[in-house]
């Protein structure tokens, strides 16, 4: 485990991928508000990501490919597209809410930044050790 | 590229509702006319939409899947409802009664079609500009 390749840095760069996910879904949504029957995309990771997490705290530790893993590892988690097909929220069948994806649009550009802003304090840290402290 | 695909999404979405756009004023330019190319009256003609499937190699799995990649204009269709009927003798194209028969437009409701269509089109450059902030963002990392 480097540096630059720990737990944190696996964690945000799954998380900016989720986002990309999300806003492509998001776009797609969008792009589809007047298509007939058009049902929305959703991103499923959050909840895969807490399990996934909650599993390790009582995780064997694995330094062998074939020790028995007993829970999934972080690196096999991608973020699912699925359709929601649960509503219809007018009449020709479509249920893009146009209020929420814009929303969810903005929610997850600002989470899209605070992630890049994590990732670049990351950075500027591995950076202060190289400069050995003195900038 | 998954950058490049979100704004091939939301210019498909651009496209869509500009084509929606094209038929209103259509409508609208031929909400009085009695000739057409095939005969009789204009028919009110209307844009169907399909969401664009596109079958894409899983980089992972290898597997092929069925990805959204935004929408596309499946056809434009006429609006079978019956012609309008309008009493006006003198119209050359009366009929023996006097009456003529108008396109199956209604002005009212190709407004609300060009106000739909131009909320769906300022949504879409909401999205695009959003993609577009988040990936520039993406090349301050590091920074």
């Amino acid at each position: 485990m480097s540096t630059m390749n720990d737990r944190t840095m696996q964690l945000i760069n799954k998380a900016l991928n989720t986002a990309v996910y999300r806003n492509e879904a998001i776009s797609n949504n969008i792009a589809n508000v007047n298509t007939r029957n058009y049902k929305a995309n959703r991103v499923l990771f959050e909840e895969e990501l807490k399990n996934a997490m909650n599993g390790l705290k009582g995780n064997l530790k694995t330094t062998h490919s074939k020790h028995i893993n007993t829970c999934r590892s972080i690196e096999n988690i991608t973020p699912k597209v699925i359709k929601d097909t649960s509503t219809s929220m007018r009449l020709d069948g479509n249920n893009v809410d146009i209020d929420i994806e814009n929303a969810n649009l903005a929610a997850n550009q600002l989470l899209y930044n605070a992630l890049i802003q994590q990732a670049s304090k990351k950075i500027s840290v591995l950076r202060h050790v190289i400069s050995e402290g003195s900038r | 590229m998954k950058i490049f695909d979100t704004f091939k999404i939301s210019a498909s979405g651009l496209t869509a509702e500009k084509m929606r756009m094209d038929t209103v004023a259509s409508n609208i330019a031929n909400a009085t006319t009695t000739r057409t190319e095939e005969g009789g009256p204009y028919r009110r003609k209307i844009a169907v939409f399909r969401e664009n499937l596109e079958k894409e190699l899983d980089r992972i799995s290898g597997q092929s899947e069925t990805v959204s990649r935004g929408v596309k204009v499946d056809s434009i269709i006429e609006d079978p409802t019956p012609f309008r009927l309008v009493y006006d003798p003198m119209h050359p194209d009366a009929n023996e009664e006097g009456y003529v028969e108008m396109p199956n437009v209604n002005v009212l409701n190709e407004m609300v079609d060009m106000i739909a269509a131009t909320r769906a089109y300022e949504a879409n450059v909401t999205a695009l500009n959003a993609s577009k902030a988040m990936f520039l963002k993406a090349l301050e990392i590091g920074r």
